[in-house]
């Protein structure tokens, strides 16, 4: 095997390499020990957190689709303080990089919890969650408005100097547009897409599948939507873009390389392989070795016309 | 400890129409596994269904005293278990377990009732094997099976090896009793008091099991089923609602499938 570099910049910190595991999919990280080597895995992002626990929605909270499924969690959380003193010591056992994803239902609740994070040693950078569709009162709210989501950021980004990365919703008539608004609002990276909005019925009870009524839908039904997404945000950013959606292989990370993502979050596919990471690492090298390409950086953004 | 891993398909039989058990040949981590925990199957190479299933540990497979297998019994009700019934041996699926907590065996616990809505009765021939292991004789011990129509009364063979009493019902009467299990149930806690009760079946039916017990005050045991997406505790899909903290919903995967009934709300 030639040598390859893996490596990738995504704004404030190196990665080993581009798959990272999206959050709300990876638990708070220890639940995969027995299935993967935590070591190999480019970033952790665990489940978003806010300051103080939250319950979540009703169930049923999960329904599958036609390649897909559709879920309204509800961003049940053991709190930003119960994670820091109960989870985070066990993931300092790793070497990997650990992004902690905060959402909150004010500014001042994200700015908050920015604040909690900034000198917490273990903790390497966060996720601004601005789009998580199920959470009526927060989440989403921010994440639909170029002002809202820009004024969350700067005010996160007030209160920390480590890595800051934002979740973007799809959820929107042009991503483009709010992706350049948290890109100059201090954003060091843009990771997308979150979920996109559905729900299913049943035609007996006639009622909605979900609790929630409605929910995210996820999995490889939404990575054509995803990869086009990307590719329009990668086009109008300077800072680096993380793909997420529906990534169940390597040829589907690779496309959001070429597509202009310069690192991936893997969601849905650990639950359906909670090796997926590794063998979507281990299939990136592959490809990388038959075509002699030595360097990852070569194929990000190589989209042909 | 829970292990993802390859399995062969030893043999895959149906029953009748409706219902197959399949065996897994599989590593020694079963070797510790307990009645009432479950593995997810994946069917590999294919995308749809995309999501894992879950699956009650029907019995061991031992040979020389080593487990070296496991059984699951399973209704086909949908095309995940349609593909699953069309296995052959020397297939190859992807196995992850064991998962979640089982029942609690005790000395305390030596009269026993079994009661199997259904496919239900999957993990309680797993739980029945495991007690007899443990010394119960069952000579003052039930177990009641149910179901709609004949087709849904599964394992009577498995109960004939020792003297357990044995009650069967359809709510069609083609079998047994017509009604529901509970009626033969609540007429043999007139004059029997088991020390422990476990049940597995639909809802409908562990909440009517649930409350006879609590009006006998009898211990029972309650495996549940939801919708389940990782089955490790990571996407918090099979959230239920306990009566042990209202703040917080429990999650069937880990801190089930076996509930004690007590933590289970009524209505």
């Amino acid at each position: 095997m030639t040598s390859k570099n893996l490596k990738v910049d995504i704004g404030g910190i190196t990665l080993n390499n581009p798959v990272m595991t999206a959050s709300g999919t990876f638990g708070y990280g220890k639940e995969f020990e027995s299935f993967v080597d935590l070591n190999r895995i480019g970033a952790i992002i665990v489940k978003g957190l806010s300051l103080k626990p939250s319950k979540g929605n009703s169930p049923p909270r999960i329904i599958e689709t036609p390649s897909g499924m559709l879920n309204a969690i509800g961003l049940e959380n053991i709190g930003i303080e119960t994670f820091i003193t109960g989870k985070l010591p066990a993931l300092k056992d790793f070497e990997t990089p650990v992004f902690v994803n905060i959402y909150g239902t004010t500014i001042d609740e994200y700015a908050a919890l920015a604040d909690r994070i900034q000198d917490v040693d273990g903790i390497s950078g966060m996720e601004v969650n601005i789009s998580c569709p199920n959470v009526k009162a927060g989440g989403i709210a921010f994440g639909v408005d170029c002002r809202a989501a820009a004024d969350v950021v700067r005010a996160v980004r007030l209160k920390t100097s480590k890595p800051l990365m934002v979740k973007l919703s799809p959820n929107v008539t042009d991503i483009v547009e709010i992706a350049k608004s948290v890109e100059d609002a201090g954003a060091d990276s843009i990771s997308l897409i979150n979920t996109i909005t559905g729900m299913l019925i049943d035609i007996e009870t006639r009622k909605p599948k979900l609790a929630n009524i409605t929910g995210g839908l996820s999995g490889p039904a939404i990575k054509p939507v995803a990869l086009r997404m990307v590719w329009q945000v990668a086009r109008a950013v300077k800072v680096p873009v993380i793909g997420i959606g529906g990534i169940c292989s390597a040829e589907d990370a690779l496309e959001f390389f070429i597509a202009g993502a310069t690192a991936v979050q893997v969601g849905t596919a650990n639950f359906i392989n909670p090796r997926a990471t590794l063998d979507i690492l281990e299939g990136i090298e592959g490809y990388l070795e038959t075509r002699q390409i030595k360097d990852i950086g070569e194929l990000i953004g190589s989209i042909r016309s | 400890m829970t292990i993802q891993e390859t399995a062969t398909v030893l043999w895959n039989h149906s029953i009748n129409t409706e219902y197959a058990h399949i065996g897994l040949a599989c590593g020694a981590g079963y070797a510790d596994a307990r009645p009432g925990q479950f593995v997810t199957l994946r069917l590999p190479d294919r995308s749809t269904p995309l999501l894992r299933r879950p699956f009650s540990i029907h019995r061991k497979i031992s040979a020389n005293n080593e487990t070296t297998g496991i059984e699951i019994l399973y209704k086909i009700v949908g095309s995940f278990t349609r593909t699953l019934s069309l296995a052959k041996e020397g297939d190859r699926i992807d196995l992850l377990g064991p998962l979640g907590h089982g029942f609690s065996i005790s000395e305390q616990h030596r009269k026993i009732s079994l009661v199997a809505g259904g496919i239900g009765i999957a993990p309680l021939v797993f739980l029945y094997d495991a007690l007899k292991e443990s010394g119960v004789s069952f000579s003052e011990s039930a177990v009641f099976i149910g179901g709609r129509t004949q087709t849904d009364i599964l394992c009577k063979s498995v109960f004939s090896s020792s003297n357990i009493k044995q009650f069967i019902t359809t709510e069609d009467g083609s079998e047994g009793e017509a009604g529901m299990l509970t009626a033969p149930l609540s007429r043999w806690l007139k004059s029997h008091r088991p020390d422990m009760i476990y049940a597995c079946g639909s809802m409908p039916m562990l909440k009517a099991v649930i409350a006879i017990a609590r009006l006998e005050h009898v211990f029972c045991e309650v495996s549940v089923e939801t919708m389940m997406a990782c089955g490790i505790g990571a996407c918090l899909g099979c959230a239920i609602q306990t009566n042990m903290d209202s703040e917080k919903y429990r999650h069937v995967c880990v801190d089930g499938p076996v509930f004690n009934a007590e933590e289970l709300i009524e209505g």
